[in-house]
Parts: structure tokens; sequence; C-alpha cells
């Protein structure tokens, strides 16, 4: 449970990992914008509240681990570990730059706190699964959060490691599935239908919850509550707003992947401020 | 003729063997566990033991992140099902990741001769050597089975091992000098190099044989390493023997043929080549060696091809 004064700041840190989202875009002119702000609650209350972990020690053995699943939202991934002390703030500023250590889809040998090399969709889940088994068999208490796309789901491994994670009684696994109902070509449910969703992963034996994935307190108590059931994996299936924060952009399909014009970059400056004033109220 | 070996049970034996050494050894089963010769390391350490059934694409994700707590998995299955079919997971999760998995395809090449094409593995090697950091490994003989385990085990990142199915006879002694990354050269000679590698190794020895009773001087090399590739072994023989003959159980496109022309080509060396193995098309379906004479792997062939290219 969180405290009014707890929900505050890890309101205000989501924020601030949307300014850096930002950040990230105004330096490299473009950027898979839509899916990051999606999932920006979700992992700001993971970094700043659930996960025990050490930016001191990004390889400290009991510590839980996060697996990007959809690699392409890893603005957002890169936007909450330099806001935890990852790295310094100004590395976010060499995105789309040669070499840099933030390339489009995260590289874990080029960035502490980075697990997991993804971006090609349909792989995170059975990394994370071997994670989850590997922190098992060693006797650790870590967890292995996961976030997915929508989209993500139409991919046949997953579902391969969905019937895996059960069978091996991975219940110290959570997943986020991040049901902001679009993917490049259109409304998820129209491009390929995942429905019915949840009875999907609770027939592949997961222990399910569905929330609002803006809803700081809403996650932290699902991540504080699970395993949901004895023995197995948790899937929470979060209903987000593509673009979150970014009026113009918000539930767009355009804006999956956004070619920034400096006016717009500007206007979602603005916007962003206007949420500064409003938490600081 | 020498002893000889069931591929599959002296991996297995190795298995048990690296299993002692490194308590952190795993091995992941596909629902092909007793058909790869890990029944003795599932009956020896039952937890060290995961069983997935069939999802050759799930099992290198869950090996990859296995290996991210320190584990290091041995994934084994039919090799087509664990190089072509989970490619992508091969090169995205095992390669790029750099994680230390070891991916061994059994019944490689053409050993499931009855099966077809959908079974049989002429590609591997081409696709997994085309991924940066994994070491390719391809054994001639049942003691270099065990060499090539051992060798995976004791170093740190991706490997592929390539078996077969059909028993190898036992070509090398115990210890014989096995060195990662090298090529062996079994015998010297000046009129023509004889390389070969994997499950076919054996049919170069016998044809060298042949050849050195009638007379010609043969260099006998085996390349159980495919990457990294021990290119001065090479050079030295194009440069000392002029002519080269390889001979594999794969494509000649991507393969140790390939291998070998890429290097020369790369040092501007001109030199005869001559490639055995299958050229581009599906493999036929019967018995093993009735394959073989096919496709001109046969020792007979091996000779009649040297003789002919000299
Ligand atoms: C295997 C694979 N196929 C295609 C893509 C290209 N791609 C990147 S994002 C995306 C859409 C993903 O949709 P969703 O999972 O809903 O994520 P969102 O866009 O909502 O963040 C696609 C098809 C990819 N990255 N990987
Ligand atoms: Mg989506």
């Amino acid at each position: 449970m969180l405290t009014p004064q707890e929900l505050k700041t890890l309101q205000k840190t989501a924020l601030q990992v949307r300014k850096n989202v930002l950040r990230e875009i105004k330096a490299g002119k473009m950027g898979h914008i839509g899916g990051a702000l999606s999932i920006v609650d979700i992992v700001t209350a993971l970094y700043f509240k659930i996960m025990n972990i050490d930016p001191k020690k990004p390889l400290m053995r009991d510590r839980d681990r996060f697996v990007l699943s959809a690699g392409h939202k890893c603005l957002a991934l890169y936007a909450v570990l330099a806001e935890r002390g990852f790295f310094d703030h100004s590395v976010l500023d060499t995105y789309g730059s040669l070499g840099s250590k933030l390339p489009g889809h995260p590289d874990m040998h080029k960035l502490p706190g980075v697990e997991s090399n993804t971006g090609a969709l349909g792989h995170g889940l059975s990394i994370a699964g071997g994670m989850a088994m590997g922190l098992k068999m060693d006797g650790l208490g870590s967890k292995v959060y996961v976030i997915m796309g929508d989209g993500e789901l139409a991919e046949g491994s997953n579902w391969e490691a969905a019937a895996a994670s059960s069978h091996h009684k991975l219940d110290n696994m959570l997943v986020f599935v991040d049901r902001n109902s679009l993917q490049i070509s259109g409304r998820t449910v129209e491009v390929m239908s995942y429905e019915p969703l949840e009875e999907r992963w609770r027939s592949f034996g997961w222990g399910t919850r569905i929330i609002n994935g803006h809803d700081i307190e809403t996650i932290v108590k699902a991540a504080e509550e699970f395993p949901f059931e004895k023995g197995k994996p948790s899937v929470v299936i979060a209903d987000t707003v593509k673009s979150k924060g970014i009026s113009f952009a918000e539930d767009r399909v355009d804006f999956h992947y956004w070619k920034a014009k400096e006016e717009e970059i500007l206007q979602a400056e603005q916007e962003f401020a206007a949420i500064d004033r409003r938490l600081e109220e | 003729m020498s002893e000889s070996k069931d591929p599959r049970k002296t991996f297995g034996e190795a298995l048990v063997e690296v299993g002692e050494k490194y308590g952190t050894v795993i091995a992941i089963s596909a629902d092909s566990s007793g058909g790869s010769g890990m029944t003795p390391f599932k009956e020896k350490f039952p937890d060290r033991h995961l069983e997935f059934g069939i999802m050759e694409q799930g099992v290198i994700g869950f090996a990859s992140g296995l290996a991210t707590t320190g584990k290091i998995p041995f994934v084994v299955a039919i090799a087509p099902f664990v190089t072509a079919r989970p490619f992508e997971m091969f090169r995205n999760d095992l390669g790029y990741m750099r994680q230390n998995v070891k991916v061994v395809g059994r019944c490689a090449g053409i050993s499931y001769s009855d099966l077809g094409p959908t079974h049989q593995s002429l590609d591997d090697v081409a696709l997994i050597r085309t991924i940066p950091g994994v070491t390719v490994l391809n054994p001639a003989d049942p003691v270099e089975i065990k060499k090539v385990v051992h060798a995976a085990a004791d170093i740190t990142g991706p490997c592929y091992i390539k078996i077969g199915k059909e028993k190898m006879p036992v070509l090398f002694e115990e210890n014989y000098p096995f060195e990662l990354g090298k090529g062996y050269l079994v015998r010297d000679g000046k009129d023509v190099t004889l390389i070969g590698t994997g499950t076919v190794f054996a049919n170069a020895h016998a044809a060298a044989e042949a050849l050195k009773k009638e007379g010609v001087d043969v260099r006998l090399i085996d390349i159980h390493t495919l990457k990294p590739f021990d290119s001065g072994i090479v050079l030295k023989a194009a440069k000392e023997t002029g002519t080269i003959v390889t001979v594999e159980e794969h494509y000649l496109a991507g393969g140790l043929g390939s291998i070998v022309c890429e290097t020369l080509a790369r040092e501007g060396v001109c030199t005869k080549v001559k490639m055995i193995g299958i050229d581009d098309q599906f493999a036929s379906n019967g018995p093993y060696d009735d394959l073989l004479g096919l496709y001109g792997l046969l020792p007979d062939q091996i000779k009649e091809t040297v003789k002919g290219f000299l």
C-alpha cells in the first residue's frame, strides 16, 4: 500500500520519466513514442517501488530482473534507468547518434540495468522464464518482471513460453501485457484478435488480473500481491493509452513511431509542464 | 576395422562428465532427451534435467535466461530443429546476448537418411557460423566428441556442436593433440591435401589410406572447429601441396568447402579446390550409405575424386 505522499512522489517520478522519454526523442528526432509512453507508469512503479535492485550494483546476484519483451518500448526503459541512477541523464541526449549506448532496441552489453537484448517480438517471455527458473534453482527469492505488447501476443513463441512457465510453476514471474489496443497497422483486435485475452492466459495456467495501467496505486498493489494464484505465473492485463501524456498523440496509430517536428516537441513539453503544475498543487 | 561407437551414447557420457565437473551444467530437452543420449545425465542429475516438450524456439530463450543466472545449459535435439527452426532465437538470445549456452544438433547431416529433408540438416553450419561469437564444432570420431563437449563446457560463450547418428569408428588416441580452434594434422603429405570434418571425416581418412597405398602422398586434416577457423593450416597446405579436396556432410554452400575457399580468396591464394558434399538440392531418402554414395561421400568415391583431380 502507498501513502498519499508516496503516491504523489511516484506520480511525479512518472512525469519525470515521460520528460526523459521526450528528451531522447528530442535528441534522436524520432522514435517509438507511443508504446514507450503507455508503459511509463508501470516501469516507474516497478523501478521505484517494487523491484529489489541497486543501480550501484547492476549485476547483484539476487536482484529482481526486468525483461522488456516489447523491446521497441525501450525509450521508457532508458528513461526510467536514468531516473533511477543507473547512468547519467546526459546519456539520454545520445539517443540516435552513432554507436549510442541507447540503440533503437536495448542491448544489455551497452547499458547497465538492461537485462536482455529484445526487439524481435516474441523472445522476452522465454528468456524471462529461463531467468525465473534459474533464480528458483538457486533458491533465490528474486522475481522476474516482464512487459509485453498486446500486438506482440500474436507471436506463437509467446505461447510456448506461456505453457512452459506454468508447467514449471514459475510463480516468481509477473508479466504485464500493455493493452494499449494499438499496434502498427491499427487496432490490435482488428489486426489479429487476441480475445478472449484473459481466458487465454487462464487456460495456459496463469493467474490473471485486469487493471488500469496508468493507476500507479493499482499497479503497485498487483505487483505486491502476486502470485495471484499459488504455484502459477501471473499476468496483469494493463489497460493503457498509447502515447499517454501527449494529448495530440494519445491513442493514435500514427504515433507508433514519431518523426517529431520541433513545434510538436514544444507542445509536448508544455503539456508535461502543465501536468507538473497540477501535481504541485 | 577399429571399434565403432554410437555418437549419441558417447555424447551422453561426455555430458555426464561435464555435469560432474560443473554443477551448473543443465540438460534441456525438447521431447528429445532419450534420443539425444541424455538419459544417463537425467538419472544422475534429475534436478538438472529440464523437460520442455516440443518447443524448440522456446527452449533457446529459456536456455538464454538460465544462462544469465550462471547455468551452463546444453540444449540437445535433432539438428534442424535447434538450428533452422529457432534461428532467430539462436542469433539474438544466444549470439547477440552472448550467453553461455551449448546447442547440440544430433542426427545431423543426412544421417536421418530415411526420414527425408525435414529431418536432415545440411545447412546448420552455414546458418550458425554467420552468428558473431558462436563457436561451431563438428567432431570426427567418438574420442573427438568427448573432446569438443569438454572444450565447449570449458569456454564461456555460445557453441554449436554437430553430431551424427550412425556409429563412428574410433580414429584417434585418447591423448591426441586436440586444440579448440585448430585443425588437426592427422598425417602429413605433399601431393594433395584432404580436409574433412565431422561424420564423413572417417571416409576421408579411409580414402587417404587407400591413396597412400596407391602411391599418392596425401596430407590429411581434420577440422573439428569450423569457427573460429584455423586458416593457418589451410594456407600452409595450399602452399605446400597445391591442391585441396574438402569432404563434408553438408551443403557445398556455406560449409567447410566454402570456408576453405573464403580463406584462400581472402588471402589472395590461388589454389585448386574440389568440394565434396551435397550441392544445391534437397537430399534424397534411403539407407545412409546409399545416400552417401549418391553424393560421392564413400571412401572409394572420395579416393577416385582425388585421383581425378590431381
Ligand atoms: C518479430 C517482429 N516482427 C515485427 C516487428 C516490428 N514491430 C515493432 S513494434 C510492432 C508493433 C507492436 O505492437 P504492440 O505489441 O501492441 O506494441 P505497441 O506498438 O503497442 O507498443 C511491430 C510489428 C518486430 N519488432 N519484431
Ligand atoms: Mg499495443
